[in-house]
């Protein structure tokens, strides 16, 4: 529908207008300090990050292994029976190539997140995380990748433990 | 450990901040609205002629019939006190000793919630009337802190 418009009403800015005043604004900033409980399962998921390993949570009746790990199975509503390491390897689920960051700043050299499935997890379990080492074109779904950790003495038990996942050669 | 107990190695919270910035144009009604604030140390009201109503501060448009506001209209710096609040805890959550006074003053149909003082402490009361004191134009920005505070007439 929007295609057929050919002259918008109102009126518009642009940022030379901002900043040579022709118009008044007010730019202001929020205070968004926030605390979060990581709760048991998240707490132990960090906690995990920081020994190197990707934690999953296993249950025995559905045959479910989950990550990010929960203590509650989301099929049966049991308990989950055991927390377990995963690896560090998976496959790309899917994929984006993102020109605007977060504070929507065109950039040249996209940022890759993907959606990974970790190895270990039941089949189309797994988690959001970048993807690095790579040409951003020949990214595909269901590459084989591995996990690009900081070094030990670096990590603080963040998912950003982790810096990126590169592809391997298999 | 069964998994209903919190590892305590674990991190029990995750602490962080949202980067949340806005920039706020005031419309075409509100640039007028601020820029007679800002250029003429003047709040102007709209009128509609239909409904017989002056908005404060200016509308565009009449929120009651749809129309066109039909005229500005200057409502001068003298407004009454309709309801006020004293505040005893800062925007941060912290403490004040002393209270500052925030009122909703009328003008017009309308009016503004800004703050208040009154001269040798006079104690505050709805129905007093209060002025507009203004910053200098050179600190003006055009923003409703144009306005320093409203303070009391007390004669």
């Amino acid at each position: 529908m929007s295609d057929k418009v050919t002259n918008y009403p109102g009126t518009s800015l642009t940022e030379k207008d901002i900043v040579d005043g022709n118009v008044l604004s007010i730019h202001d900033e929020m205070q968004g300090d926030f605390s979060w409980d990581t709760g048991i399962a998240i707490g132990r998921y960090l906690a995990g990050f920081k020994e190197g390993v990707i934690l999953g949570s296993h249950c025995t009746h559905c045959r479910k292994t989950v990550v990010p790990p929960r203590i509650v199975c989301e099929w049966c509503f049991r308990p989950m029976d055991r927390f377990l390491p995963l690896g560090d390897t998976g496959t790309v689920n899917t994929f984006s190539l993102c020109y605007v960051t977060w504070d929507v700043q065109r950039i040249k050299e996209p940022e890759t997140p993907a959606v990974i499935e970790i190895d270990g997890a039941s089949p189309l379990h797994g988690i959001m995380h970048k993807l690095g080492e790579v040409d951003p074109q020949q990214i595909s779904i269901g590459m084989r990748i591995k996990a690009v950790w900081k070094p030990a003495d670096e990590r603080e038990g963040a998912i950003t433990d982790i810096l990126y996942f590169k592809p391997t050669k298999e | 450990m069964t998994l209903l107990e919190r590892d305590p190695n674990a991190p029990s919270f995750w602490r962080d901040e949202m980067q949340v910035t806005n920039r706020y144009t005031f419309g075409i009604a509100g640039e007028r609205f601020f820029r007679a604030i800002k250029d003429h140390e003047q709040i102007l009201g709209s009128h509609c002629n239909n409904c017989e109503h002056t908005y404060v501060p200016a509308a565009a448009f009449c929120e009651r019939c749809m129309k066109k506001t039909d005229e500005w209209v200057d409502v001068g710096k003298v407004g009454e006190v309709v309801t006020f609040t004293h505040l005893f805890v800062n925007y941060d959550g912290s403490q004040r000793e002393e209270p500052e006074t925030i009122a909703f003053i009328k003008f017009g149909d309308g009016g503004l919630v800004h703050r208040v003082v009154s001269p040798d402490s006079y104690p505050i009361e709805i129905g007093l009337q209060a002025r507009a004191v203004f910053k200098p134009l050179s600190e003006r920005e055009g923003s409703i802190l144009d306005i320093l505070h409203f303070e009391l007439i007390t004669d």
